[in-house]
């Protein structure tokens, strides 16, 4: 077979197929929430809390090199709670060209924040011109958002999911409204899975998936099929929540204790921010 | 009080867009027995214990559950409701479904914290349960992403959590290893003699002799065609050879071709 085919083949596989071991390894792994390390050994609601005011301090420092300081701390946390640096790197800044290229974009040019030039460049005509203070202030929003964005990657990898939706429940979020996120992690899951076996059932008939417009029709028709399956599966769950009782008010068990190393960690983290805000004032 | 527990009078159910799934049964459940509900797939096993679970309501005839009739608006009272839900639970075909929670502890806990269970015992219930099934070391787990054995024994312990006086088990042992079917097999008879009522959908029919005392057989025109005592029907061979429920093998014995039916 021609090599071009071969090529053509196998590439709808391995994309989606990586493209969801991706997904279910990026939001739905447990493997380092379940480690003995520095942050897993927090109650998750004061962590919880740590996190959020380590996050209010990255959103308003006005400083990159605070907030920089701020991202340091998320590698020790990090190193402490024995997470791979370079696992968690390739985490974060999966996440951040995304966000940050998208809104940095129209903010590095003249229109957008007038200033002195600091180079300029004709591309189909347009005139762009990249200037001083909008390459601070890019450098100060990917700082930002790669901080921000590392912390949430940190507290969520060192986190259980059944205990950061026990979190939003004690912080005050509707109960309804948890059960609805945690059954969508479970149909997010569920879903990957079964488009998982999906494939490996064609590929064990076929040989190999798709090639060709057919493959593609395949694809297409198993996934809208698998979506069809979640659906109604949506309302069995709902009879067998019936079944054990639930009269539209779910109850669920609350057991978190908070020791004093808690507190402790809490206080540090509330003096770190308070301090980063304080250096803040001064410069 | 009459020992009946539950009494179907001509049940028909179809699912949305005419699918029938039961065309006319009757039956009576008498208080501790053990019944087996057998039939090829798609005869209409789960769809009569969701019947008697009080899920779904029949379009035809009645069902009555401990002297009262189930209808749609009986569950809108929620203490009757809950009235009805500490008695019967029902542990579903598929265990994908059943388990709603995000830990194995609080899928457990759920059916009691729901039925206004105090969470110290609730809390002792999960110990127990986690014992007698041995799940003790899964509870922080996420359901779903067990084996299918481990998520069978998960949604037996959320039921067993609630100590309802009826079970219901839909396929409890179907697509699960030797072992851990004996250890299912063995609960249920560990119920039945602790006074449980005991209703299971099976087509397996190794088991049967074990879990029944009485066995009723569905067929594909979804409704009873057979009832009696286990022997009486796993020696009707010809019977259920004519119902698809038992396996037609094939084996080479010292070259010569030999087939048997497959019956314990
Ligand atoms: N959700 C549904 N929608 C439409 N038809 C259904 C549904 N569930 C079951 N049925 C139909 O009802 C009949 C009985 O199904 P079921 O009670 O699941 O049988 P069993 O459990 O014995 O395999 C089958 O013919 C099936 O196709
Ligand atoms: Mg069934």
């Amino acid at each position: 077979m021609s090599n071009a085919l071969n090529k053509k083949r196998d590439f709808i596989e391995p994309s989606i197929l990586s493209a969801l071991a991706f997904l279910k390894d990026a939001t739905l792994s447990e493997e380092y929430a379940n480690r003995k390390g520095f942050l897993q050994s927090l109650d998750p609601r004061l962590k919880t809390l740590s996190f959020l005011a380590f996050l209010v301090t990255a959103i308003s420092l006005k400083s990159a090199v605070l907030i920089g300081t701020l991202y340091g701390f998320c590698f020790i946390f990090a190193i402490l709670s024995r997470i791979p640096v370079r696992h968690f790197l390739v985490r974060t800044l999966l996440f951040i060209p995304l966000f940050s290229l998208f809104m940095v974009l129209p903010t590095l040019f003249s229109i957008v924040t007038p200033g002195e030039p600091v180079c300029s460049f004709h591309v189909l005509g347009l005139n762009g011109i990249i200037t001083r203070p909008g390459l601070d202030g890019a450098v100060l929003f990917v700082v930002r958002i790669a901080t921000s964005v590392s912390l949430v990657v940190l507290l969520s990898l060192t986190t259980r999911h059944s205990e950061l939706l026990k979190v939003l429940r004690v912080l005050g979020v509707p109960q309804l409204f948890v059960l609805t996120i945690s059954m969508c992690f479970r149909y997010l899951y569920l879903f990957a899975t079964m488009v998982e076996n999906i494939f490996t059932a064609i590929k064990s008939r076929v040989g190999v998936v798709s090639h060709h417009r057919h493959g593609q029709n395949v694809v297409a028709w198993n996934l809208a099929n698998t979506w069809n399956r979640t659906t109604q599966m949506s309302e069995e769950v709902y009879m067998a929540m019936l079944s054990r009782g639930y009269t539209g008010e779910p109850r669920l068990l609350r057991v978190f204790h908070a020791t004093l190393k808690d507190w402790v960690w809490l206080c540090c983290a509330l003096i770190i921010c308070a301090g980063l805000f304080y250096r803040g004032q001064i410069l | 009080m009459s020992d009946i527990i539950f009494e179907l009078q001509d049940v028909h159910y179809a699912y949305p867009g005419k699918f029938p799934a039961l065309c006319g049964v009757d039956m009576t459940i008498r208080s501790g027995e053990k019944i087996a509900i057998i039939g090829a797939n798609g005869t209409g096993k789960s769809t009569l214990l969701q019947l008697l679970d009080g899920l779904i309501f029949p379009h035809h005839g009645q069902v009555t559950a401990f002297g009262e009739l189930l209808r749609e608006n009986s569950q809108v009272d929620e203490k009757a409701a809950h009235r009805f839900r500490r008695r019967v639970g029902l542990v579903f075909q598929n265990a994908d479904i059943q388990l709603f929670c995000p830990s194995v502890r609080e899928d457990i806990a759920f059916g009691p914290l729901q039925l206004g269970v105090a969470e110290e015992e609730v809390g002792r219930r999960i110990l127990e349960v986690a014992q007698v099934l041995d799940i003790r070391h899964l509870l922080e787990r996420v359901p779903h992403q067990l084996s299918i054995g481990e998520k069978r024994r998960v949604a037996i312990a959320s039921v067993l959590a609630i100590d309802p006086d009826v079970y219901l088990f839909d396929e409890p042992t179907a697509g699960l290893d030797p072992l851990t079917v004996r250890h299912i097999i063995d609960f249920i008879v560990n119920a039945n003699q602790r006074g449980k009522t005991i209703i299971t959908a099976t087509h397996d029919l190794h088991a049967i002799g074990e879990i029944a005392d009485m066995v009723y057989v569905f067929g594909q025109n979804k409704r009873i065609i057979m009832g009696g005592t286990p022997d009486s029907i796993l020696n009707d061979r010809s019977f259920l050879e004519m119902n698809n429920l038992v396996h037609i093998h094939r084996h080479h014995h010292d070259g010569r071709e030999h087939v048997h039916q497959h019956l314990p």
